[in-house]
């Protein structure tokens, strides 16, 4: 699928908002032709922001970005022709029907009547909305219209296409199906996909290659499984106490400075109440650690094992999870709906 | 030849969505009917006595009424603008190649062409009504002229105030601050001989007022070209400084 071309590439890209709100803290990095490239990361890390630096919506700050071979600063008309974008909200309109929405950016791309009629025929069979394009959106279900507003950036085969959080606000059974038209464009359309998400199921499921983001940064990049691997083989996690206390805390670092640079372990992590412990072979790591733990003095109260998901990565990396932070979310949105409105 | 197809495609689209919701074009319509049957009936006494040579109120207040059909349904052309940039449609539309100022223009000439339209099936009830144009349909189409002029740079401004404001609730507070003053400040309802001296030099530097004053000539009077070409004048000028408010807005936007 990849032929190894580099389609987008940037270079220290930053973005600053008004108030020194550094969203996107100079990164580098590098889509090949036929990816699908996800940034993966928490709420207010900076994935918007950077879409919307290389989508042309917004400019950079300082730094680079070269986008199907076009400068995003310089040259954002030569990179809106060839890009496709599905932001975040369903941006189709009520009062028209899926052709109607769809012929209308046909135009905007500059196609003729027949092949807009021609590609639209096909678009909507490859979103599974044949037999609705004469009705009007209003009367669509959110699925429906997240296929529509997916279908929207495909009008012009574009060479990469944009989409931020394409599934955020669906019910799993619609982002499955949404996945599998996200897979269905890249091998029938040969696209590249760049997409931004903080479901590490969607990153790990539909991504070739993943970078993680936070804060602003690109803190790893690499396959799911390049991801894992770095962490190690297992993920042990322990907890020596029933209380989430300061007492528990300290037996937390006790139990962290037992195990650190013991053999079989290739690295740790304490979240409250709980030690992560990556380890290479987890069956075995298990009774030398409780072994360890008994001659210590330490009571362990539960003890579990599992393979390494990127929520793991993004524990190792950041100090936090990416699942503690979903709780959140509304007051993300809330925070960044106003934050448009300042900044426009 | 890029940003007139756009445009023409973006005034359709438009188009299409509010012939979608007629409910909003007739709702925007029964104001000024409503005015338009009320206030002759309520200064029927007075107006016997005000005018020479027997001109009835109902007369001499239909093209204040035409003109505050174009200024409503102008003032909040906005609306849409606010609702696009909350549901993501605007943004997705600068993604694409799109000429930028087609988004604003498109938009501005569809509610223009609605203003028109309603003010229109006004005219038509007025003459129902009783009112004699004195320049005939020529006459007619001429202060609908009037009538789009004005709505296409009210329309813009509330396109770029929407753009500068961003919320809805905003736009109206902004909307009634200035629309009703403006058609009160005027010789919508009463002529100008019979105005306190303050309003009367106030209505100069009203916009709505020349737009009366012309519509108004052109029902009552005949055409008289000293007085419209004043009112043309000052009424391209409301265009003009309102489509570039609208574009300066937009670009600032769209960065």
């Amino acid at each position: 699928m990849t032929d190894g071309k580099s389609v987008i590439k940037t270079r220290k890209l930053t973005k600053i908002y008004p108030g020194n709100t550094r969203a996107v803290d100079g990164i580098d990095f590098e889509v090949k032709s036929g990816e699908i490239f996800a940034f993966l990361g928490p709420n207010g890390a900076g994935k918007t922001t950077t879409i919307k630096m290389l989508n042309t919506l917004i400019t950079p700050t300082s730094g680079r970005a070269m986008v199907a071979g076009f400068d995003v600063a310089k040259n954002p008309g030569e990179v809106r022709k060839r890009i496709g974008y599905t932001g975040q909200d369903v941006g189709v309109d009520e009062f028209a029907t899926a052709r109607e929405n769809l012929t209308l950016y046909g135009h905007f791309y500059r196609l003729d009547n027949d092949t807009i009629k021609r590609r639209v025929k096909k678009i909507l069979d490859i979103v599974g909305l044949t037999g609705y394009e004469n009705k009007m959106v209003s009367t669509y279900s959110g699925g429906m219209r997240k296929r529509l507003d997916l279908a929207m950036g495909l009008i012009h085969r574009p060479q990469i296409l944009f989409l931020d959080e394409p599934t955020t606000g669906l019910d799993p059974q619609t982002r499955a199906h949404v996945w599998e038209y996200i897979r269905k464009l890249v091998t029938n359309l040969n696209m590249t996909i760049f997409l931004t998400t903080h479901y590490m199921e969607e990153a790990d499921r539909l991504a070739n290659r993943i970078a993680i983001i936070d804060l602003g940064k690109i803190i790893t990049t690499g396959t799911a499984d390049e991801l894992k691997r770095s962490i190690g083989g297992d993920v042990v996690t322990l907890s020596p106490c029933d209380d989430k206390d300061e007492a528990c805390k300290e037996f937390v670092r006790r139990t962290e400075a037992i195990l650190t640079g013991k053999p079989f372990v290739v690295g740790t992590k304490p979240t409250d109440g709980e030690l992560a412990v990556y380890v290479n072979n987890g069956e075995s790591a298990i009774p030398s650690i409780m072994s360890l733990m008994t001659s210590e003095g330490i009571a362990v109260k539960t003890i579990s094992m599992s393979r390494p998901s990127l929520d793991d990565v993004f524990l190792k990396y950041t100090g936090r999870t990416i699942r503690a932070q979903e709780g959140t979310r509304t007051t993300m949105v809330q925070i960044r709906k106003m934050g448009n409105r300042r900044r426009g | 030849m890029n940003a007139l197809t756009d445009t023409w495609y973006i005034t359709l689209s438009s188009l299409r969505a509010r012939i979608r919701m007629p409910v909003f074009i007739f709702m925007s319509l029964s104001q000024p009917i409503l005015f338009l049957l009320l206030f002759p009936q309520i200064f029927k006494a007075v107006g016997s006595s005000m005018f020479a040579g027997g001109t009835s109120y109902l007369q001499f207040f239909t093209p204040g009424i035409l003109v505050m059909t174009g200024l409503f349904s102008a003032a909040f052309s906005g609306m849409g603008m606010i609702i696009a940039m909350d549901t993501g449609i605007l943004s997705k539309m600068l993604a694409t190649p799109v000429t930028r100022v087609s988004i604003i223009l498109g938009r501005v000439i569809a509610t223009v062409v609605v203003l028109l339209a309603q003010a229109a099936i006004i005219l038509v009830i007025a003459v129902i009504m009783g009112v004699h144009i004195q320049t005939g349909v020529g006459g007619a189409l001429l202060a609908l002229l009037l009538i789009g002029l004005l709505g296409l740079g009210i329309s813009a401004f509330s396109e770029g105030m929407a753009l500068l404001l961003k919320r809805q609730e905003n736009l109206m507070a902004v909307v009634n601050l200035f629309t009703m003053p403006l058609m009160f400040l005027s010789t919508m309802m009463m002529p100008s001989e019979l105005l306190p001296n303050w309003l009367d030099t106030f209505r100069h530097f009203n916009p709505i007022d020349y737009a009366i004053v012309g519509v108004r000539g052109l029902i009552l009077n005949g055409y008289i070209w000293s007085d419209l070409w004043r009112s043309f004048a000052v009424l391209c000028g409301v265009a003009v400084v309102g489509v570039a408010f609208a574009t300066m807005m937009f670009r600032k936007r769209a960065e």
